[in-house]
Protein backbone atom coordinates (compact mmCIF):
# COMPACT_ATOMS: atom_id res chain seq x y z
CA UNK A 1 0.00 0.00 0.00
CA UNK A 2 1.51 3.87 -1.09
CA UNK A 3 2.51 5.54 1.83
CA UNK A 4 1.94 8.63 -0.32
CA UNK A 5 0.12 11.34 1.13
CA UNK A 6 -1.44 12.65 -2.07
CA UNK A 7 -1.64 10.71 -5.51
CA UNK A 8 -2.68 11.80 -8.68
CA UNK A 9 -3.21 9.17 -11.04
CA UNK A 10 -3.16 9.87 -14.83
CA UNK A 11 -5.56 13.00 -14.67
CA UNK A 12 -7.15 14.55 -17.75
CA UNK A 13 -9.33 17.90 -17.52
CA UNK A 14 -10.12 19.81 -20.55
CA UNK A 15 -11.66 23.00 -20.82
CA UNK A 16 -13.16 24.01 -24.62
CA UNK A 17 -10.00 22.81 -26.83
CA UNK A 18 -7.46 23.89 -23.84
CA UNK A 19 -6.20 20.49 -22.20
CA UNK A 20 -5.42 21.67 -19.01
CA UNK A 21 -4.44 18.92 -17.27
CA UNK A 22 -3.07 15.87 -19.93
CA UNK A 23 -2.14 12.88 -18.12
CA UNK A 24 -0.71 14.51 -14.54
CA UNK A 25 1.31 11.84 -12.42
CA UNK A 26 2.11 13.22 -9.14
CA UNK A 27 3.09 12.24 -5.54
CA UNK A 28 3.24 14.26 -2.46
CA UNK A 29 5.10 12.77 0.29
CA UNK A 30 4.62 13.83 4.00
CA UNK A 31 6.79 16.71 5.30
CA UNK A 32 8.25 18.28 1.94
CA UNK A 33 7.10 21.47 0.75
CA UNK A 34 6.54 21.26 -3.24
CA UNK A 35 6.58 24.32 -4.93
CA UNK A 36 4.60 24.15 -8.80
CA UNK A 37 6.05 26.43 -11.48
CA UNK A 38 5.38 26.96 -14.81
CA UNK A 39 3.87 29.25 -17.60
CA UNK A 40 0.74 30.66 -17.27
CA UNK A 41 -1.99 28.50 -18.60
CA UNK A 42 -0.34 25.31 -17.73
CA UNK A 43 -2.99 23.97 -15.46
CA UNK A 44 -1.35 24.63 -12.17
CA UNK A 45 -4.64 25.85 -10.65
CA UNK A 46 -6.86 23.05 -12.42
CA UNK A 47 -4.28 20.65 -10.95
CA UNK A 48 -5.69 22.41 -7.19
CA UNK A 49 -8.75 22.44 -8.24
CA UNK A 50 -9.13 19.07 -8.88
CA UNK A 51 -7.14 17.78 -5.92
CA UNK A 52 -9.82 19.52 -3.89
CA UNK A 53 -13.03 18.53 -5.31
CA UNK A 54 -13.88 21.83 -6.74
CA UNK A 55 -13.30 20.17 -10.47
CA UNK A 56 -13.95 16.66 -11.69
CA UNK A 57 -11.04 15.39 -14.20
CA UNK A 58 -12.43 13.39 -17.13
CA UNK A 59 -10.07 10.50 -16.19
CA UNK A 60 -7.71 9.76 -13.58
CA UNK A 61 -7.96 9.83 -9.85
CA UNK A 62 -6.90 11.68 -6.89
CA UNK A 63 -5.79 9.43 -3.74
CA UNK A 64 -5.77 11.18 0.07
CA UNK A 65 -3.73 8.47 2.21
CA UNK A 66 -4.85 5.63 -0.34
CA UNK A 67 -8.30 6.48 -0.72
CA UNK A 68 -9.55 7.39 -3.69
CA UNK A 69 -11.28 11.40 -3.29
CA UNK A 70 -11.57 11.90 -6.74
CA UNK A 71 -15.61 12.12 -7.06
CA UNK A 72 -15.96 13.51 -3.82
CA UNK A 73 -17.51 16.93 -2.63
CA UNK A 74 -14.96 19.65 -1.83
CA UNK A 75 -16.67 19.47 1.92
CA UNK A 76 -15.89 16.10 1.98
CA UNK A 77 -12.00 16.54 1.13
CA UNK A 78 -11.44 19.37 3.52
CA UNK A 79 -12.99 16.70 6.47
CA UNK A 80 -10.13 14.30 5.20
CA UNK A 81 -7.43 16.59 5.46
CA UNK A 82 -6.71 18.81 2.32
CA UNK A 83 -6.93 22.92 2.85
CA UNK A 84 -6.61 25.08 0.41
CA UNK A 85 -5.85 29.01 0.83
CA UNK A 86 -5.88 30.81 -2.83
CA UNK A 87 -4.56 34.00 -4.53
CA UNK A 88 -7.51 36.04 -2.91
CA UNK A 89 -8.06 34.88 0.63
CA UNK A 90 -11.50 33.14 0.81
CA UNK A 91 -12.20 35.36 4.46
CA UNK A 92 -15.70 36.18 5.87
CA UNK A 93 -15.36 39.53 5.21
CA UNK A 94 -17.61 40.60 7.32
CA UNK A 95 -16.35 39.13 10.05
CA UNK A 96 -13.25 39.68 12.32
CA UNK A 97 -10.14 37.16 12.28
CA UNK A 98 -11.07 35.35 15.52
CA UNK A 99 -14.97 35.07 14.19
CA UNK A 100 -13.41 33.41 10.57
CA UNK A 101 -11.28 31.10 13.00
CA UNK A 102 -14.38 30.29 15.16
CA UNK A 103 -16.53 29.39 11.97
CA UNK A 104 -13.64 27.26 10.70
CA UNK A 105 -13.48 25.39 14.13
CA UNK A 106 -17.38 24.96 13.92
CA UNK A 107 -17.25 23.35 10.53
CA UNK A 108 -14.32 21.33 11.58
CA UNK A 109 -16.15 19.57 14.50
CA UNK A 110 -19.47 19.29 12.24
CA UNK A 111 -21.17 21.33 15.36
CA UNK A 112 -24.26 22.98 14.58
CA UNK A 113 -26.71 24.54 17.26
CA UNK A 114 -29.35 27.31 17.19
CA UNK A 115 -28.75 27.71 21.14
CA UNK A 116 -24.79 27.65 21.61
CA UNK A 117 -23.53 30.35 21.05
CA UNK A 118 -20.83 30.75 18.32
CA UNK A 119 -18.10 32.84 20.96
CA UNK A 120 -18.90 29.89 23.52
CA UNK A 121 -17.04 27.04 21.87
CA UNK A 122 -14.17 25.64 23.79
CA UNK A 123 -11.89 25.70 21.06
CA UNK A 124 -10.97 29.88 21.63
CA UNK A 125 -8.07 29.46 23.32
CA UNK A 126 -6.71 26.68 20.79
CA UNK A 127 -7.95 29.26 17.58
CA UNK A 128 -5.93 32.19 19.72
CA UNK A 129 -2.78 30.66 19.67
CA UNK A 130 -3.34 29.92 15.93
CA UNK A 131 -3.66 33.35 15.22
CA UNK A 132 -0.24 33.97 17.87
CA UNK A 133 1.23 31.10 15.56
CA UNK A 134 0.84 33.57 12.40
CA UNK A 135 1.56 36.53 13.71
CA UNK A 136 -1.99 38.36 14.29
CA UNK A 137 -3.32 37.87 17.55
CA UNK A 138 -2.99 41.70 17.71
CA UNK A 139 -5.81 42.00 14.89
CA UNK A 140 -8.13 39.10 16.46
CA UNK A 141 -11.21 41.28 16.81
CA UNK A 142 -10.31 43.37 13.46
CA UNK A 143 -13.16 42.99 10.95
CA UNK A 144 -11.11 41.02 8.40
CA UNK A 145 -11.80 43.60 5.72
CA UNK A 146 -9.94 46.35 7.59
CA UNK A 147 -6.65 44.22 7.47
CA UNK A 148 -3.84 44.63 5.10
CA UNK A 149 -3.94 42.69 2.38
CA UNK A 150 -0.92 40.44 3.90
CA UNK A 151 -2.60 40.49 6.97
CA UNK A 152 -5.57 38.57 5.33
CA UNK A 153 -3.51 36.17 3.68
CA UNK A 154 -2.04 35.10 7.12
CA UNK A 155 -5.66 34.61 8.71
CA UNK A 156 -6.16 32.65 5.66
CA UNK A 157 -3.46 30.55 6.03
CA UNK A 158 -4.47 30.42 10.38
CA UNK A 159 -8.15 29.68 9.20
CA UNK A 160 -6.92 26.58 6.90
CA UNK A 161 -4.87 25.64 9.96
CA UNK A 162 -7.84 25.47 11.86
CA UNK A 163 -9.31 22.67 9.85
CA UNK A 164 -5.85 20.72 11.21
CA UNK A 165 -5.36 19.19 7.55
CA UNK A 166 -2.58 17.08 6.88
CA UNK A 167 -1.73 18.81 3.60
CA UNK A 168 -2.39 22.55 2.62
CA UNK A 169 -2.85 23.34 -0.93
CA UNK A 170 -1.61 27.12 -1.70
CA UNK A 171 -2.05 29.08 -5.01
CA UNK A 172 0.29 31.75 -4.82
CA UNK A 173 0.53 32.44 -1.36
CA UNK A 174 2.11 35.95 -1.67
CA UNK A 175 0.13 37.33 -4.94
CA UNK A 176 -0.95 40.74 -4.31
CA UNK A 177 1.33 42.16 -1.27
CA UNK A 178 4.32 44.17 -1.60
CA UNK A 179 7.68 42.45 -2.10
CA UNK A 180 8.99 43.48 0.82
CA UNK A 181 6.56 41.91 2.42
CA UNK A 182 6.81 38.63 1.00
CA UNK A 183 9.94 36.91 2.61
CA UNK A 184 8.41 38.18 5.84
CA UNK A 185 5.35 36.22 5.19
CA UNK A 186 6.48 33.34 3.92
CA UNK A 187 9.16 32.99 7.33
CA UNK A 188 5.87 32.73 9.26
CA UNK A 189 3.51 30.90 7.03
CA UNK A 190 6.60 28.16 6.75
CA UNK A 191 6.77 28.18 9.96
CA UNK A 192 3.74 27.78 10.93
CA UNK A 193 3.18 25.03 8.81
CA UNK A 194 6.12 23.60 10.66
CA UNK A 195 5.01 23.94 13.72
CA UNK A 196 1.23 22.62 12.73
CA UNK A 197 3.15 19.12 11.18
CA UNK A 198 1.33 20.30 7.83
CA UNK A 199 2.86 19.54 4.51
CA UNK A 200 2.19 22.13 1.67
CA UNK A 201 1.92 22.70 -2.05
CA UNK A 202 2.18 25.95 -3.54
CA UNK A 203 2.13 27.75 -7.00
CA UNK A 204 4.53 30.30 -7.10
CA UNK A 205 6.08 32.56 -10.11
CA UNK A 206 8.31 34.48 -7.89
CA UNK A 207 11.26 32.04 -8.11
CA UNK A 208 13.15 34.04 -4.80
CA UNK A 209 10.39 32.84 -3.05
CA UNK A 210 10.84 28.95 -4.58
CA UNK A 211 14.36 28.65 -3.70
CA UNK A 212 14.61 29.73 -0.23
CA UNK A 213 11.02 28.14 0.70
CA UNK A 214 10.51 24.63 -1.67
CA UNK A 215 12.03 21.98 -0.72
CA UNK A 216 11.07 20.58 -4.32
CA UNK A 217 9.60 21.76 -7.26
CA UNK A 218 8.01 20.56 -9.95
CA UNK A 219 7.31 22.16 -13.55
CA UNK A 220 4.12 22.13 -15.12
CA UNK A 221 4.01 22.72 -18.98
CA UNK A 222 0.91 22.54 -20.99
CA UNK A 223 -0.82 20.27 -18.53
CA UNK A 224 1.98 17.84 -18.07
CA UNK A 225 4.13 17.55 -15.08
CA UNK A 226 7.66 17.96 -16.79
CA UNK A 227 10.37 17.87 -14.33
CA UNK A 228 10.90 17.65 -10.93
CA UNK A 229 13.54 17.92 -8.20
CA UNK A 230 15.34 20.11 -5.95
CA UNK A 231 15.00 23.85 -6.43
CA UNK A 232 18.96 24.24 -6.91
CA UNK A 233 18.58 21.64 -10.04
CA UNK A 234 14.93 22.82 -11.22
CA UNK A 235 16.23 26.68 -11.55
CA UNK A 236 19.19 25.47 -13.26
CA UNK A 237 17.83 23.93 -15.61
CA UNK A 238 18.42 25.37 -18.98
CA UNK A 239 14.67 24.01 -20.26
CA UNK A 240 13.02 25.74 -17.43
CA UNK A 241 15.46 28.74 -17.23
CA UNK A 242 13.96 29.20 -21.45
CA UNK A 243 10.24 28.72 -20.75
CA UNK A 244 9.52 29.50 -17.14
CA UNK A 245 11.95 31.61 -15.65
CA UNK A 246 12.55 33.77 -19.18
CA UNK A 247 8.91 34.35 -19.27
CA UNK A 248 8.17 35.34 -15.61
CA UNK A 249 11.12 37.60 -15.86
CA UNK A 250 9.64 39.24 -18.80
CA UNK B 1 -61.61 64.51 11.61
CA UNK B 2 -62.73 62.41 15.08
CA UNK B 3 -59.43 60.83 16.64
CA UNK B 4 -60.96 57.47 17.04
CA UNK B 5 -60.79 56.95 13.83
CA UNK B 6 -57.08 57.70 13.47
CA UNK B 7 -56.51 55.30 16.26
CA UNK B 8 -58.90 52.90 14.97
CA UNK B 9 -56.67 53.67 11.08
CA UNK B 10 -53.26 53.20 13.49
CA UNK B 11 -54.73 49.56 15.27
CA UNK B 12 -55.78 48.36 11.89
CA UNK B 13 -52.50 49.39 9.94
CA UNK B 14 -50.34 48.03 13.40
CA UNK B 15 -51.84 44.56 13.12
CA UNK B 16 -51.96 44.34 9.45
CA UNK B 17 -47.96 45.20 9.26
CA UNK B 18 -47.66 42.32 11.42
CA UNK B 19 -49.13 39.67 9.35
CA UNK B 20 -47.54 41.28 6.59
CA UNK B 21 -44.02 41.33 8.55
CA UNK B 22 -44.46 37.34 9.46
CA UNK B 23 -45.14 36.66 5.46
CA UNK B 24 -42.11 39.63 4.23
CA UNK B 25 -39.62 38.28 6.97
CA UNK B 26 -39.35 34.36 5.48
CA UNK B 27 -39.53 35.92 1.91
CA UNK B 28 -36.65 38.25 2.41
CA UNK B 29 -34.75 35.68 4.52
CA UNK B 30 -34.57 33.29 1.74
CA UNK B 31 -33.93 35.65 -0.50
CA UNK B 32 -31.24 37.10 1.40
CA UNK B 33 -29.63 33.65 1.58
CA UNK B 34 -30.70 31.97 -1.62
CA UNK B 35 -30.19 34.49 -3.70
CA UNK B 36 -33.62 33.28 -5.08
CA UNK B 37 -37.40 35.18 -5.12
CA UNK B 38 -39.88 32.81 -3.90
CA UNK B 39 -43.20 33.13 -5.57
CA UNK B 40 -44.57 30.17 -3.94
CA UNK B 41 -44.30 32.04 -0.64
CA UNK B 42 -47.64 32.98 -1.03
CA UNK B 43 -48.97 29.86 -1.37
CA UNK B 44 -47.29 29.07 1.56
CA UNK B 45 -48.96 31.53 3.85
CA UNK B 46 -52.56 30.18 1.86
CA UNK B 47 -51.63 26.41 3.43
CA UNK B 48 -50.64 27.86 6.59
CA UNK B 49 -54.25 29.43 7.21
CA UNK B 50 -56.37 26.74 4.85
CA UNK B 51 -54.65 24.27 7.21
CA UNK B 52 -55.31 26.26 10.84
CA UNK B 53 -58.98 27.44 9.86
CA UNK B 54 -60.03 23.77 8.88
CA UNK B 55 -58.43 21.43 11.56
CA UNK B 56 -59.25 24.33 14.22
CA UNK B 57 -62.89 24.35 12.67
CA UNK B 58 -63.19 20.18 12.73
CA UNK B 59 -61.42 20.13 16.38
CA UNK B 60 -63.69 22.71 18.31
CA UNK B 61 -66.56 21.20 16.19
CA UNK B 62 -65.86 18.16 18.17
CA UNK B 63 -65.49 19.93 21.06
CA UNK B 64 -62.14 20.51 21.51
CA UNK B 65 -61.15 23.44 23.49
CA UNK B 66 -60.56 26.64 22.16
CA UNK B 67 -56.82 27.17 23.57
CA UNK B 68 -55.43 24.50 21.53
CA UNK B 69 -55.90 26.99 18.16
CA UNK B 70 -52.67 28.21 19.15
CA UNK B 71 -50.42 25.22 19.91
CA UNK B 72 -52.78 24.18 16.27
CA UNK B 73 -50.97 27.57 14.85
CA UNK B 74 -47.56 26.44 15.72
CA UNK B 75 -48.17 22.85 14.19
CA UNK B 76 -49.83 24.38 10.88
CA UNK B 77 -46.43 26.55 10.21
CA UNK B 78 -43.97 23.92 10.97
CA UNK B 79 -45.72 21.13 8.85
CA UNK B 80 -45.82 23.78 6.05
CA UNK B 81 -42.61 24.62 7.12
CA UNK B 82 -41.04 20.86 6.81
CA UNK B 83 -43.57 18.90 4.47
CA UNK B 84 -43.73 21.72 1.71
CA UNK B 85 -40.65 23.96 2.31
CA UNK B 86 -38.25 20.93 2.60
CA UNK B 87 -39.05 19.14 -0.59
CA UNK B 88 -39.57 22.17 -2.49
CA UNK B 89 -35.91 23.26 -1.52
CA UNK B 90 -34.82 19.50 -2.01
CA UNK B 91 -36.12 18.32 -4.81
CA UNK B 92 -36.46 21.26 -6.48
CA UNK B 93 -34.40 24.75 -6.05
CA UNK B 94 -31.20 22.72 -5.57
CA UNK B 95 -31.07 22.62 -9.40
CA UNK B 96 -31.77 25.84 -9.85
CA UNK B 97 -29.52 27.87 -8.47
CA UNK B 98 -26.63 28.68 -10.98
CA UNK B 99 -29.42 29.31 -13.29
CA UNK B 100 -30.65 32.59 -14.55
CA UNK B 101 -32.93 34.74 -12.45
CA UNK B 102 -35.89 34.49 -14.94
CA UNK B 103 -35.93 30.59 -14.89
CA UNK B 104 -35.86 30.62 -11.46
CA UNK B 105 -38.91 33.11 -10.88
CA UNK B 106 -40.90 30.84 -13.61
CA UNK B 107 -40.15 27.90 -11.62
CA UNK B 108 -41.28 29.66 -8.37
CA UNK B 109 -44.36 30.61 -10.62
CA UNK B 110 -44.67 27.54 -11.02
CA UNK B 111 -44.92 26.37 -7.94
CA UNK B 112 -47.22 28.87 -6.71
CA UNK B 113 -49.78 27.41 -9.80
CA UNK B 114 -49.58 24.07 -8.91
CA UNK B 115 -50.16 24.69 -4.87
CA UNK B 116 -53.11 27.26 -5.83
CA UNK B 117 -54.81 24.13 -7.64
CA UNK B 118 -53.63 22.08 -4.87
CA UNK B 119 -55.47 24.28 -2.51
CA UNK B 120 -58.74 23.94 -4.43
CA UNK B 121 -58.72 20.65 -4.93
CA UNK B 122 -58.36 20.02 -0.67
CA UNK B 123 -60.12 22.69 0.29
CA UNK B 124 -62.78 23.36 -2.83
CA UNK B 125 -63.91 27.31 -3.65
CA UNK B 126 -66.08 27.57 -0.28
CA UNK B 127 -64.24 30.20 2.17
CA UNK B 128 -63.22 28.81 5.68
CA UNK B 129 -63.89 31.09 8.76
CA UNK B 130 -63.19 30.04 12.09
CA UNK B 131 -62.01 33.08 14.87
CA UNK B 132 -61.87 31.08 17.99
CA UNK B 133 -58.44 31.92 18.81
CA UNK B 134 -59.64 35.54 18.41
CA UNK B 135 -63.22 35.72 20.38
CA UNK B 136 -60.85 33.78 23.51
CA UNK B 137 -58.59 36.94 23.59
CA UNK B 138 -61.87 39.32 23.70
CA UNK B 139 -61.84 42.81 23.66
CA UNK B 140 -59.47 45.79 24.84
CA UNK B 141 -60.47 49.06 25.20
CA UNK B 142 -57.58 51.77 24.35
CA UNK B 143 -58.87 55.74 24.73
CA UNK B 144 -62.32 54.87 24.13
CA UNK B 145 -61.34 52.86 21.02
CA UNK B 146 -62.37 48.84 21.38
CA UNK B 147 -60.34 46.70 19.28
CA UNK B 148 -59.76 42.74 19.63
CA UNK B 149 -56.50 41.87 21.63
CA UNK B 150 -56.04 39.46 19.72
CA UNK B 151 -54.94 41.94 16.78
CA UNK B 152 -53.58 44.32 18.77
CA UNK B 153 -51.88 42.24 20.82
CA UNK B 154 -51.21 39.44 20.17
CA UNK B 155 -50.35 39.85 16.25
CA UNK B 156 -47.99 42.80 17.13
CA UNK B 157 -45.93 40.90 19.47
CA UNK B 158 -45.75 37.76 18.00
CA UNK B 159 -44.12 39.97 15.05
CA UNK B 160 -41.75 41.68 17.13
CA UNK B 161 -40.61 38.40 18.91
CA UNK B 162 -39.89 37.06 15.15
CA UNK B 163 -38.12 39.82 14.48
CA UNK B 164 -35.72 39.60 17.44
CA UNK B 165 -35.64 36.07 17.34
CA UNK B 166 -34.14 35.76 13.70
CA UNK B 167 -31.74 38.81 15.04
CA UNK B 168 -30.32 37.01 17.64
CA UNK B 169 -30.41 33.65 15.78
CA UNK B 170 -28.35 35.24 12.98
CA UNK B 171 -26.05 36.82 15.12
CA UNK B 172 -25.75 34.86 17.86
CA UNK B 173 -25.99 31.33 17.40
CA UNK B 174 -23.40 28.76 15.88
CA UNK B 175 -26.37 28.41 13.25
CA UNK B 176 -27.42 31.56 12.79
CA UNK B 177 -23.37 32.50 11.85
CA UNK B 178 -23.07 29.47 9.88
CA UNK B 179 -26.06 30.78 7.69
CA UNK B 180 -24.72 34.26 7.62
CA UNK B 181 -21.01 33.07 6.08
CA UNK B 182 -22.71 31.07 3.84
CA UNK B 183 -24.33 33.78 2.48
CA UNK B 184 -21.41 36.00 2.65
CA UNK B 185 -19.21 33.65 0.54
CA UNK B 186 -20.80 30.38 -0.23
CA UNK B 187 -17.28 28.92 -2.08
CA UNK B 188 -15.76 30.17 1.12
CA UNK B 189 -17.84 28.42 3.53
CA UNK B 190 -17.76 25.16 1.40
CA UNK B 191 -13.79 25.35 1.30
CA UNK B 192 -13.85 24.91 5.10
CA UNK B 193 -16.41 22.23 5.35
CA UNK B 194 -19.82 23.74 5.69
CA UNK B 195 -22.03 21.83 4.32
CA UNK B 196 -24.18 24.90 2.05
CA UNK B 197 -26.70 22.87 0.67
CA UNK B 198 -27.73 22.02 4.82
CA UNK B 199 -27.70 25.70 5.36
CA UNK B 200 -30.09 26.29 2.31
CA UNK B 201 -32.67 23.55 2.80
CA UNK B 202 -32.71 24.94 6.61
CA UNK B 203 -33.02 28.56 5.98
CA UNK B 204 -35.52 27.47 3.32
CA UNK B 205 -37.48 25.38 5.87
CA UNK B 206 -37.56 28.03 8.54
CA UNK B 207 -38.67 30.88 6.00
CA UNK B 208 -41.46 28.37 4.47
CA UNK B 209 -42.75 28.08 8.10
CA UNK B 210 -42.74 31.75 8.76
CA UNK B 211 -45.26 31.95 5.65
CA UNK B 212 -47.55 29.32 7.52
CA UNK B 213 -47.37 30.89 10.40
CA UNK B 214 -48.35 34.09 9.30
CA UNK B 215 -51.04 32.53 7.65
CA UNK B 216 -52.25 30.47 10.57
CA UNK B 217 -51.81 34.36 12.86
CA UNK B 218 -54.01 35.66 9.68
CA UNK B 219 -56.86 32.90 9.71
CA UNK B 220 -59.11 34.14 12.60
CA UNK B 221 -58.99 37.79 10.96
CA UNK B 222 -60.39 36.78 7.58
CA UNK B 223 -62.06 34.30 5.60
CA UNK B 224 -59.37 31.78 3.91
CA UNK B 225 -60.46 31.27 0.20
CA UNK B 226 -58.76 30.85 -2.90
CA UNK B 227 -56.33 34.04 -3.99
CA UNK B 228 -55.28 34.84 -0.40
CA UNK B 229 -52.37 33.59 -1.44
CA UNK B 230 -51.43 35.56 -4.57
CA UNK B 231 -53.03 38.96 -2.36
CA UNK B 232 -50.04 38.21 0.03
CA UNK B 233 -47.74 37.37 -2.13
CA UNK B 234 -47.91 40.29 -4.30
CA UNK B 235 -48.06 43.03 -0.99
CA UNK B 236 -44.93 41.05 0.77
CA UNK B 237 -42.90 41.93 -2.72
CA UNK B 238 -44.20 45.27 -2.04
CA UNK B 239 -42.89 45.27 1.44
CA UNK B 240 -39.13 43.18 0.48
CA UNK B 241 -38.89 45.38 -2.59
CA UNK B 242 -39.39 48.79 -0.66
CA UNK B 243 -36.92 47.60 2.30
CA UNK B 244 -34.21 46.25 -0.08
CA UNK B 245 -34.05 42.66 -0.97
CA UNK B 246 -32.71 40.61 1.89
CA UNK B 247 -33.15 43.03 4.79
CA UNK B 248 -34.73 41.75 7.89
CA UNK B 249 -35.38 44.82 10.18
CA UNK B 250 -35.74 46.83 6.90
CA UNK B 251 -38.88 44.37 6.32
CA UNK B 252 -40.16 45.32 9.38
CA UNK B 253 -39.68 49.77 8.96
CA UNK B 254 -41.70 48.62 5.20
CA UNK B 255 -44.24 46.43 6.69
CA UNK B 256 -45.09 49.39 9.04
CA UNK B 257 -45.14 52.00 6.59
CA UNK B 258 -47.14 50.13 4.17
CA UNK B 259 -49.49 48.66 6.31
CA UNK B 260 -50.12 52.22 7.98
CA UNK B 261 -50.35 54.03 4.39
CA UNK B 262 -52.70 51.26 3.69
CA UNK B 263 -55.07 51.54 6.76
CA UNK B 264 -54.63 55.60 6.43
CA UNK B 265 -56.21 54.54 2.80
CA UNK B 266 -59.04 52.82 3.81
CA UNK B 267 -60.52 55.56 6.55
CA UNK B 268 -60.10 58.70 3.76
CA UNK B 269 -59.63 57.48 0.23
CA UNK B 270 -61.12 53.55 0.42
CA UNK B 271 -60.62 53.80 -3.16
CA UNK B 272 -57.13 53.80 -2.71
CA UNK B 273 -56.56 51.05 -0.42
CA UNK B 274 -55.51 48.49 -2.79
CA UNK B 275 -53.20 50.98 -4.42
CA UNK B 276 -51.46 52.62 -1.55
CA UNK B 277 -49.16 50.14 -0.95
CA UNK B 278 -47.99 50.16 -4.41
CA UNK B 279 -47.69 53.78 -4.32
CA UNK B 280 -45.56 54.08 -1.66
CA UNK B 281 -43.37 51.05 -2.97
CA UNK B 282 -42.91 53.34 -6.01
CA UNK B 283 -42.13 56.26 -4.32
CA UNK B 284 -39.30 54.85 -2.24
CA UNK B 285 -37.74 52.79 -5.78
CA UNK B 286 -38.25 56.47 -8.00
CA UNK B 287 -35.94 57.91 -4.75
CA UNK B 288 -33.60 54.68 -3.72
CA UNK B 289 -33.83 52.12 -6.65
CA UNK B 290 -32.23 49.99 -3.94
CA UNK B 291 -34.65 49.84 -1.42
CA UNK B 292 -34.47 51.79 2.57
CA UNK B 293 -32.31 49.76 3.85
CA UNK B 294 -30.68 47.06 0.76
CA UNK B 295 -27.23 48.10 -0.82
CA UNK B 296 -26.78 48.69 -4.03
CA UNK B 297 -24.75 45.70 -5.41
CA UNK B 298 -27.20 43.36 -3.11
CA UNK B 299 -29.82 43.64 -5.38
CA UNK B 300 -30.64 41.24 -8.28
CA UNK B 301 -33.52 42.37 -9.63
Amino acid sequence: MSTHLLEARDLEIRFGGVVAADGVNLTIDEGKNLAIIGPNGAGKTTFLNICTGWLKPSRGQVFFLGEDVTRLPPRKIVQRGVARAFQIPQLFSEHTAMENLLIAVSAREGRQSPFLQMEAQPERDEMRELLDLVGCADVADARVDALSEGRRKLVDIAVALALKPRLLLMDEPTSGVASSEKFEIMDILVKALARADVTSVFVEHDMGIVKNYADEVAVWNAGEVQMRGTPDEILAHPDVIRDVIGEEAA
Amino acid sequence: MDYTIVLLAIFDGLSYAALVFMVAVGLTLIFGVLRILNVAHGSLYAIGAYLTASIGGAIFAAGFAPILAFPLMLIAAALVGILLGGPIEYLLLRRIYHKPEVLQLLVTFAVFMILEDVQRLVWGNQPYFEASALQMLGNIQVFGVYYTVYQLILLPVVAALTLIGLRVFLRKTLTGRLITAVTEDREAAQSIGIDANRVYLLTFVVGAGLAGLGGALASPTTSVLPGIGAEMIVLSFAVVATAGLGRIEGAAIAALLIGLGRSAATYTFPELQVLVPYLIMLAVLLVRPEGLFGSPAARKI
